[in-house]
């Protein structure tokens, strides 16, 4: 018989034999390695707006956390040199004194380290007791109109007026703060969690472990929580803002921390009263409070978007 | 024929996805000839949508035609760059209709203005004339009434009327190219005949050409003259439809074919295509569907076979029709894959009940308002018996199996399971044994499993639940037995679902409520949202593991013709009410209610001739006049139950005598 060519290959009789099928390859080949979690960071890093401002909350966070260790500058030192009250920035005090002479750039870091630590108590508190409620809310019907009922009269009433009561009440101090704050916001996320829950609840893969007779501990920690992580991650990132600026409000109107305690807002405050003659004591604070809240706020919508499976393209 | 309208040349749409190119069209060509209809069949992810969609510009932002030509009306599309210029050609000359009709029209807006729009937009005819125009549409395509419904919106209408308003829109403006992307995949049977129908009527009022995209060879036995089959990105074969269906040429499409569930026979397996369709970011070498083909060449998984002249119509893309190829060997091969079982001779003499329904009721709440999404049933299911519930959407069909499974409560009437009444509060060894004895199987591989748990968990869950094992060796057995069973690898335990496809989610689904080692599984549409190619597969393995182990089900289904293949008995509901009951036989034969009629009227059949003849009976619940004259449930002959009054039980009854009278004449 002739030889017979195809694009320059020979066909040979041994070409045409059969071969036998594989098992293992013709079920691999439907495999697709996409992971939830992976798709997620990369969608979230792939913004390089995200990689900038995630770098900037780390080396914020990290250095107003680190900067006692290494400066020996008294936030609270004060001094009678009248030369040094009011002294715009310099080489010495970068962001300048302040009417007691107090340096402003340590001040600020104490500041910063002082309202994030508050932000994340408080961002923990309420998400944290607002997934678990969520959870429960969600998942237990008969609660439910007593909680909407509950989450009603909460967020009816303007926080400005329960934030101002609370703290005339209570003595200011740090637990204040946090529970004047967090005693709102929990229900919030407690709310946004339970709708979520609804819907896994009515999920395919939730009654089928109802058929199974799965305990109500296991589908709670398998079934919802897990699916819950990237929105409780992105619901503290976007609680940290809300908190610090929520702090810098209370110390305005005077009901913040005690004044002794170096905070944001305390700063911005004292900062207020000089702030037609050195308006850099409050600018300075602002702009770190500002970059603060603004990165947050944007890393945790991105987050949100990067979470979505629908963007994981 | 002759007339080319599109040509598409060697087309490649490549998509950007997680970082990876992904190729969903290789290399794939087609003519398109004026007023002729043609099918693009396929499985999910073989490309089809994306093929088409390129010719109106509608791939998604992260895809593009990387290669290739589209050539439409001395143009080239493929060319085209921006959103203007595809404006001339989509919804002008070229319109697409989707699968989902609630998406595809806008909730806030009126139908009638949504359809004045597109007439507006791209004729600039003037409002009271678009609005004129459009209640003419509105009236072509079948909606009585136009002018008040031209004021409705949306949520006003139902599925079937939906889709119609979408085909109203596409053909606002008279295009030349209608394509139909899974038209109605997501309707009941009965609607989808009428939706057929219309696009056939509605194809020659205006002189279209018609490009349906399916993976139902029902619907393109009924409506196409050509069809080009696609696998993996690339039409392997095409030709005229009795050509295809009568004389298919490619190892793919022959197998598509034969694992048709209608053209199954009782007692017999399927025929089924093993494995899982290729993922599409691995390169592909040879013939894509080589890995999946037991009889496959040596040459296939070398070299991409060239397109082989069948017929001066007739086309296909394998190297079996190579000369060196011994091509009769093989296709007797193929047709003698679906072994040969046993005679089914255990005929049940004595029938043990294992479930029963007794007048059973399930009430919803829905907006303060109550609804009985189930009526007054009453059943009984035997051991070792398949029982089907078929029904359309809505029926009630699935809320039955949820109540036998405990997770919606039943309002009225009693459940028994092994003669024990389930429908109450159960104590809990009760409840352990009952959890454990009955399972169910889901509709959705993709919902069904839980995204985050892996597959070793998933399938252990009901295990840890009732600590069913002695250590954890035991719990390895069991599931690696469970994951054999089922035809699954033991390394995929390690695995998350995610990275499976339907047909294997479905299984692992399947093995879930195998190693409970259960006696009564619901399965609820097991096979509705798979891939043709899967549903062979499926079938063959629920029916293998009731064999084996003395399984009894209850397949609830919207398809009758899936389910004579398998049940041996049959209950029809309709509204929440069972309608008729009989044996799958008995069903077929002497269907008597009017709704099974129209259901077994609707069923398509994978035959261009006897499809294109074939009379479709609309059900219309008015005939029954039970004002009056109350209906009840009653066994008209053995075996043989239907909801009927005491007027249609008589003409059941001379119909019946009828057709007995028509056999034995016979």
């Amino acid at each position: 018989m002739d030889k017979m060519y195809y694009n320059g290959v020979e066909l040979t009789d041994d070409l045409f034999n059969e071969i036998p099928l594989d098992e293992h390859l013709s079920e691999e080949s439907g495999y697709s390695n996409y992971s939830y979690w992976r798709s997620t960071f990369r969608t979230f890093f792939k913004s390089k707006l995200s990689i900038f401002l995630v770098a900037v909350i780390v080396v914020l966070s990290v250095f107003s956390f680190l900067y006692p260790v290494f400066s020996n500058v008294d936030p609270q030192q004060v001094t009678l040199d009248m030369d040094k009250w009011n002294m715009n920035a310099n080489s010495e005090n970068w962001f300048g004194t302040d009417g007691l002479g107090r340096d402003i750039w340590a001040r600020t870091w104490y500041g910063t380290r002082n309202s994030l630590l508050l932000a994340l108590v408080i961002a923990l508190i309420e998400v944290g007791v607002g997934s678990i409620v969520g959870a429960i809310w969600g998942y237990v019907r008969k609660i439910d109109p007593f909680m909407i009922e509950l989450y009603n009269i909460i967020t009816n009433i303007p926080s400005t007026v329960y934030l101002i009561l609370l703290s005339y009440i209570l003595e200011p101090s740090f637990t204040t703060i946090v529970i004047a704050l967090a005693s709102s916001g929990w229900i919030v996320e407690a709310k946004f969690m339970r709708n979520k829950v609804l819907s896994l609840r009515e999920s395919e893969y939730n009654i089928a472990s109802q058929c199974l007779g799965t305990p109500l501990k296991r589908i709670v920690t398998k079934n919802i929580i897990p699916h819950l992580v990237s929105l409780i991650i992105m619901e503290a990132a976007l609680t940290v803002p809300y908190s610090i600026g929520s702090e810098v409000f209370l110390g305005f109107v005077g009901l913040g921390l005690p004044l002794d305690t170096v905070t944001l807002g305390n700063m911005v405050n004292q900062g207020r009263a000089n702030f037609m003659l050195y308006p850099y004591q409050m600018l300075y604070p602002t702009l770190v409070l500002c970059i603060i809240t603004i990165s947050f706020y944007i890393v945790g919508n991105k987050f949100a978007d990067a979470s979505d499976p629908k963007n994981h393209v | 024929m002759d007339n080319k309208i599109l040509e598409a040349k060697n087309i490649v749409i490549k998509f950007n996805l997680r970082g990876k190119i992904l190729t969903a069209v290789r290399n794939s060509s087609l003519d398109l000839y004026k007023g002729e209809t043609l099918a693009i069949v396929g499985e999910s992810g073989s490309g089809k949508s994306v093929f088409t969609k390129s010719f109106v510009g509608m791939l998604d932002k992260n895809g593009w035609i990387d290669e290739g030509e589209l050539i439409y009306d001395g143009k080239d599309l493929a060319k085209f760059k921006t959103e203007k210029e595809w404006l001339s050609i989509r919804g002008k000359k070229i319109a697409m209709v989707f699968q989902d009709p609630m998406t595809s029209l806008n909730p806030l807006k009126t139908i009638g203005e949504q359809i004045r729009e597109v007439i507006t937009w791209h004729r600039n005819t003037p409002k009271d004339e678009a609005k004129k125009e459009a209640i003419e549409i509105l009236k072509m395509v079948g909606i009585d009434d136009a002018e008040k419904r031209y004021k409705q919106y949306p949520h006003e209408f139902s599925g079937g009327m939906r889709q119609r308003v979408v085909i109203a829109t596409a053909i606002a403006c008279r295009p030349e190219i209608l394509i139909c992307d899974e038209p109605t995949t997501a309707l009941d049977v009965t609607i989808q005949a009428q939706i057929l129908k219309l696009i056939k009527d509605l194809q020659k009022e205006l002189n279209m050409t018609v490009i349906y995209i399916t993976h139902d060879l029902g619907v393109v036995a009924n409506v196409a003259d050509r069809v080009a089959v696609m696998y993996a990105g690339q039409i392997v074969e095409y030709g005229l439809s009795n050509e295809i269906f009568k004389d298919p040429k490619h190892p793919y499409t022959k197998a598509l074919l034969l694992s048709l569930p209608q053209l199954g026979l009782k007692g017999e397996d399927l025929f089924y295509i093993k494995g899982t369709p290729p993922n599409l970011y691995r390169e592909i070498k040879g013939d894509a569907f080589a890995l999946r083909n037991p009889h496959a060449l040596k040459i296939d998984t070398m070299y991409e076979p060239p397109f082989f002249k069948v017929s001066e119509t007739h086309y296909a893309k394998t190297w079996l029709l190579h000369e060196k190829a011994n091509d009769n060997l093989v296709i007797e091969k193929l047709e003698h894959n679906g072994k040969q079982k046993k005679e089914d001779n255990k005929k049940n003499e004595k029938k043990e009940v294992l479930v029963s329904l007794r007048n059973v009721s399930v009430k919803f709440k829905l907006d303060g308002k109550q609804f009985k999404a189930v009526e007054d049933v009453s059943f009984d299911i035997y051991k070792g018996e398949t029982f089907s519930l078929v029904g359309e959407s809505g029926s009630g069909k699935t809320t039955i199996g949820r109540a036998i499974m405990k997770i919606h409560p039943i309002s009225e009437g009693e459940i028994y399971c092994k003669d024990k009444l389930i429908s109450k509060k159960l104590k809990k060894d009760e409840m352990k044994a009952f959890r454990q004895s009955v399972q169910m199987i889901f509709q959705d591989p993709m919902a069904s499993l839980n995204e985050r748990a892996k597959v070793d968990y998933i399938v252990s869950e009901g295990l840890y639940n009732f600590k069913l094992y002695k250590d954890e060796e035991d719990r390895k057995r069991k599931v690696e037995k469970a994951m054999e069973e089922v035809g699954l690898l033991k390394d995929f335990l390690t695995r998350f679902p995610h990275e499976f496809s339907g047909g294997q989610r479905q299984r692992i689904g399947i093995a879930r409520a195998l190693v409970m080692e259960p006696e009564f599984i619901i399965a609820d549409e097991p096979i509705s949202a798979l891939d043709v190619s899967i549903r062979a597969q499926i079938i063959n393995l629920l029916n293998k593991l009731k064999e084996e182990k003395d399984l009894t089900y209850l397949f609830i289904a919207h398809d009758l013709s899936v389910v004579k293949f398998i049940s041996d008995r049959i209950a029809v509901i309709h509204k929440g009410h069972i309608v008729e009951l009989a044996d799958s036989d008995e069903l077929f034969e002497n269907p008597l209610h009017p709704y099974t009629k129209s259901l077994l009227s609707a069923v398509p059949i994978p035959d261009p001739d006897l499809e294109k003849n074939k009379k479709i009976l609309i059900y219309d619940p008015k005939i029954h006049d039970y004002s009056v004259d109350k209906p009840k449930w009653v066994e008209i002959k053995k075996g043989h139950f239907i909801w009927a009054n005491d007027k249609e039980i008589e003409d059941y009854q001379k119909e019946l005598d009828r057709n007995h009278y028509d056999k034995e004449t016979n």
